[in-house]
């Protein structure tokens, strides 16, 4: 195996990297970087080069165009070098059903060279972190889907990796499972794991990733979620009233500085404002004084959501994702 | 090639083996009848003579049997038959192995974390080969030596020195181990193209047909092949096998497993 670079702050760095199957192009101009440390989210839809993305920058397929490498190792003349050097949690588990949870790892264990004591030691660390260890001998055929989930976890984390990569690690378990899954991946996170995520679950991306990388065959946009919200957010003024306001009372709010769009709905005015919090007492001091009776004011804050149809360039229609006219 | 990777890679193999009752009991089972069945032959048999013609012809291609009385000469034509039926163990047993771990691998997509590993796909390949290869020459090779012993008592001196000519030991020790290769060929190919292991043990079957060829070519006693033709069959059967080994390298390519194995 080849000696390392010197390590530097960058654990993944991707240039132009793309990916064709035939005459199609999964993913193309993927530029990236992702620090030590990082947690840096891949959200797409199915379909959108997620998983090609993840296998190319794991050296698991050759990229066609463009150069990716972990730790300074290239993707495409080092690969058992990069394959040494990150851990995958692939779509589904991948487990040998017939072995227990402990001969599972000691396999993998074995193919990444780790000697008897370090394999013993490692094993029993990871099963412990992710409360398999009673269970250690059963045979995983056995194993409710969460804990198969979190022994690929652990599986993937075995040989100490520099960056760890989850692909769909929440997808297609029950929500009790994902809960035990995602709070495994923040632990994984306070322990300042370099992780790659790929997800089509926002709220996952938005509690676990320190940046988001929108991928549609391709790197749409890449921020962090407070970034994103900031460039492209929308904030606004939410106030329940007793009863639905009157014309006067939404064209006196209209004439105060500030102020964007005003309108009621299902008994709630919501004013648009670039600073929603320094308008808020003009607009309530406003509507009093137009006899309006108010019950609740909150800010909304644009969700993750609008953000991900803002730049993916879709809307919700009645029958599902449209694509905008 | 890392032998410590190969043998990783062929240790969990056989542990999942020795876990699977179905493709164990296929393992185990027909060696038992494959040595009892020649000598409830031998019995039933008894003292009858072959028809007259038909002794005629298999003394003109075994004049060495001029020696045997007539129910000597039945006897050993009965349990030349026995031979091919030594060398389907190393055609079936590889065949049932390598599929069943493939497919196996294939529906649980227990394939993808492995890649991911520092390992190269020959090695991979070679761990399985071997895997399967060696448990079904191995019950060929012991259930042979099971029969030798028990043919050395029940049929007595001359027939036990039929069981032990060159055209057995050439069939057993060379044709079995090269028919198990070409098994394993078959089944990594098969394996790579089909979900279901029984579809994959009857495709790759085929491989078997030639084995079951010899059977009636013999059993009509029209050509009993000799040493010389044992080894010429191994040596066809290898070439065979050899230019399907690189067919199945590519199909056990990293990139073809991940993309195209469905």
């Amino acid at each position: 195996m080849t000696q390392p670079p010197t390590e530097t702050a960058v654990a993944l760095r991707a240039a132009g990297l793309g990916r064709r199957f035939g005459d199609r192009w999964a993913v193309r101009d993927i530029d990236l970087e992702v620090q030590r440390g990082e947690v840096l989210g891949l959200l797409g839809p199915n379909g959108a080069g997620k998983t090609t993305t993840v296998r190319l920058l794991t050296a698991l397929i050759e990229p066609t165009e463009g150069t990716a490498a972990v730790d300074g190792f290239d993707v495409r003349t080092q690969p058992d070098d990069v394959r040494a050097r990150v851990g995958i949690l692939t779509e589904t588990p991948g487990l040998y059903d017939k072995l227990s949870a402990r001969t599972n790892l000691d396999f993998f264990g074995r193919l990444y060279g780790l000697d008897a004591e370090t394999r013993a030691q490692r094993i029993e660390h990871h099963l412990r972190l992710f409360g398999l260890w009673e269970r250690r001998d059963e045979v995983t055929g056995t194993f409710s889907k969460g804990m198969k989930q979190k022994l690929a976890i652990a599986r993937a984390l075995l040989h100490d990796p520099s960056v760890v990569f989850l692909d769909e690690p929440t997808a297609a378990l029950d929500p009790e499972a994902a809960f035990i899954v995602r709070e495994s991946i923040e632990t994984l996170r306070k322990a300042g794991r370099t992780i790659v995520l790929a997800t089509h679950n926002l709220d996952e991306a938005d509690r676990l990733c320190d940046r988001i990388a929108f991928v549609r065959a391709g790197l749409v946009r890449v921020d962090s979620p407070a970034a994103l919200r900031g460039a492209l957010g929308k904030r606004s003024l939410a106030i329940r009233l007793a009863s639905s306001p009157s014309p006067d009372a939404i064209a006196a709010l209209r004439q105060l500085d500030g102020i964007g769009v005003v309108e009621a709905v299902d008994g709630v005015l919501r004013v648009s404002a670039t600073d929603p919090e320094s308008i808020a007492p003009a607009v309530v001091r406003s509507l009093v004084a137009a006899g309006g009776d108010i019950v609740e004011v909150r800010i909304d804050r644009t969700s993750l959501e609008q953000i991900y149809f803002d730049v993916m360039g879709v809307r919700p229609g009645a029958d599902g994702i449209e694509a905008p006219p | 090639m890392r032998a410590a990777i190969v043998w990783t890679i062929l240790r969990r193999e056989w542990m999942e083996t020795l876990r699977n009752r179905l493709l164990l009991s296929t393992i185990l089972v027909p060696p038992v009848l494959l040595t009892v069945a020649p000598i409830i032959l031998a019995g039933a048999v008894g003292d009858r003579a072959l028809p007259a013609d038909l002794a005629r012809q298999i003394l003109t291609q075994k004049p060495e049997w001029a020696s045997f009385s007539p129910s000597e000469l039945a006897g050993a034509f009965a349990v030349q038959q026995f031979l091919v039926f030594f060398l389907l163990m190393p055609a079936y047993i590889p065949l049932s192995i390598a599929t069943f771990s493939i497919i196996g691998e294939k529906q649980a997509r227990s394939l993808e974390p492995v890649l991911a590993a520092p390992i190269r796909t020959v090695e991979l390949l070679a761990g399985k080969a071997i895997a399967a290869l060696v448990p079904g020459v191995l019950a060929g090779w012991v259930t042979y030596v099971a029969f030798v012993l028990l043919a050395s008592v029940v049929y007595g001196r001359a027939l036990f020195g039929v069981v032990t000519d060159g055209s057995w030991l050439a069939g057993v020790f060379l044709l079995g181990p090269a028919v198990g290769l070409s098994s394993v060929v078959a089944g990594v190919i098969v394996s790579a193209r089909v979900n279901d292991p029984r579809v994959a043990q009857q495709i790759g079957g085929v491989v078997i047909v030639p084995v079951v060829g010899l059977v009636l070519v013999q059993a009509t006693g029209t050509l009993l092949v000799g040493p010389l033709g044992y080894v010429l069959m191994s040596l066809v059967v290898l070439a065979v096998s050899l230019v399907g080994l690189r067919i199945g390298v590519r199909l056990f390519d990293r990139e073809a497993i991940l993309t195209r194995w469905r």
